[in-house]
């Protein structure tokens, strides 16, 4: 037991270092490559951001052109509906009188 | 160089399609109809609209190709509450800018029995047919129709006359 405690008193006591640890220290500091957090450019934020922007604006102008479109087309329906029906009544009309007039 | 020809192009389409619209004046009627349907459609409208009509489906086939070399159609439908809303007067007014040496009368169909009346006049040109005006008077409704460019009246009759052409849902106005 008693060789036990001498063996780690042995192994863990305090050990000076030698005189140019520092130096040792400071030079491999000074001589390894400095690491830095990848960098954001602002010019490649602006880039991104503007190209986000003109997608969105595309997408937005295509789904407005495809509301008119669809808009215009009901239109275009309605307006041959309505005139069409008015030219039928009178023709309808004038077959009838034309009808008439012959039996 | 050719874009400011195409939109030069495109403003005297607009302009002669303008040139040739009626001047009707609706503010009277307007004021006094419970409902009214108001379509108005010219230039690049007119024919971002047709592009949408549909090739296979037949009787939009049929209309894309009426209305594919039309400059303008305004469509305006007045309803009224009561009969006696809008007097001769009023339709005169409608009236008075087809007496024009260009506009023809070329169908006027009264009925006592029903009380209406319909108008139809064509706008002559060296081509042929270059536009319609249509007044059709109801007792409680007054429809005015005019189509600026050349119209196959028989087609747009038979149109009219079927009912393969869908009910179109439109915002009525006061």
């Amino acid at each position: 037991m008693a060789s036990l405690d001498d063996e780690l008193r042995s192994a863990l006591r305090r050990r000076e270092p030698s005189p140019d640890f520092t130096q040792r220290v400071l030079a491999r500091v000074a001589a390894a490559p400095v690491r830095r957090a990848p960098r954001v450019s602002l010019a490649g934020v602006r880039w991104v951001a503007a190209m986000a922007a003109t997608l969105l604006l595309a997408a937005g102008g295509l789904e407005y052109r495809h509301y008119q479109g669809e808009r215009a087309k009901s239109q275009v329906l309605l307006a041959v509906r309505i005139a069409g029906s008015k030219l039928n009544k009178a023709q309808k009309k004038v077959q009838m009188l034309t009808h008439r007039s012959i039996s | 160089m050719k874009a400011a020809g195409l939109a030069i192009a495109c403003l005297l389409l607009a302009g002669a399609a303008e040139a040739q619209q009626l001047k009707w004046n609706f503010d009277k009627l307007a004021a006094r109809a419970s409902d009214s349907v108001d379509v108005s459609l010219e230039g690049p409208l007119l024919r971002l609209g047709t592009s949408f009509l549909s090739d296979t489906d037949k009787d939009q086939a049929k209309i894309k190709k009426l209305v594919g070399g039309l400059k303008g159609i305004y469509v305006r439908t007045f309803e009224f509450k009561k009969p006696g809303e809008y007097s001769a007067a009023d339709v005169e007014s409608f009236r008075a800018p087809l007496h024009g040496p260009e506009w023809q009368r070329i169908v006027g169909v009264h009925s006592n029995e029903e009380g209406e009346t319909v108008e139809v006049y064509i706008r002559s040109e060296a081509k042929g047919i270059g536009g319609l005006a249509i007044i059709a008077c109801e007792p409680k409704e007054l429809t005015l129709v005019n189509i600026v460019g050349p119209i196959d009246l028989d087609s747009l009759s038979e149109l009219g006359g079927q009912f393969g052409i869908p009910e179109v849902e439109v915002d009525k106005k006061k």
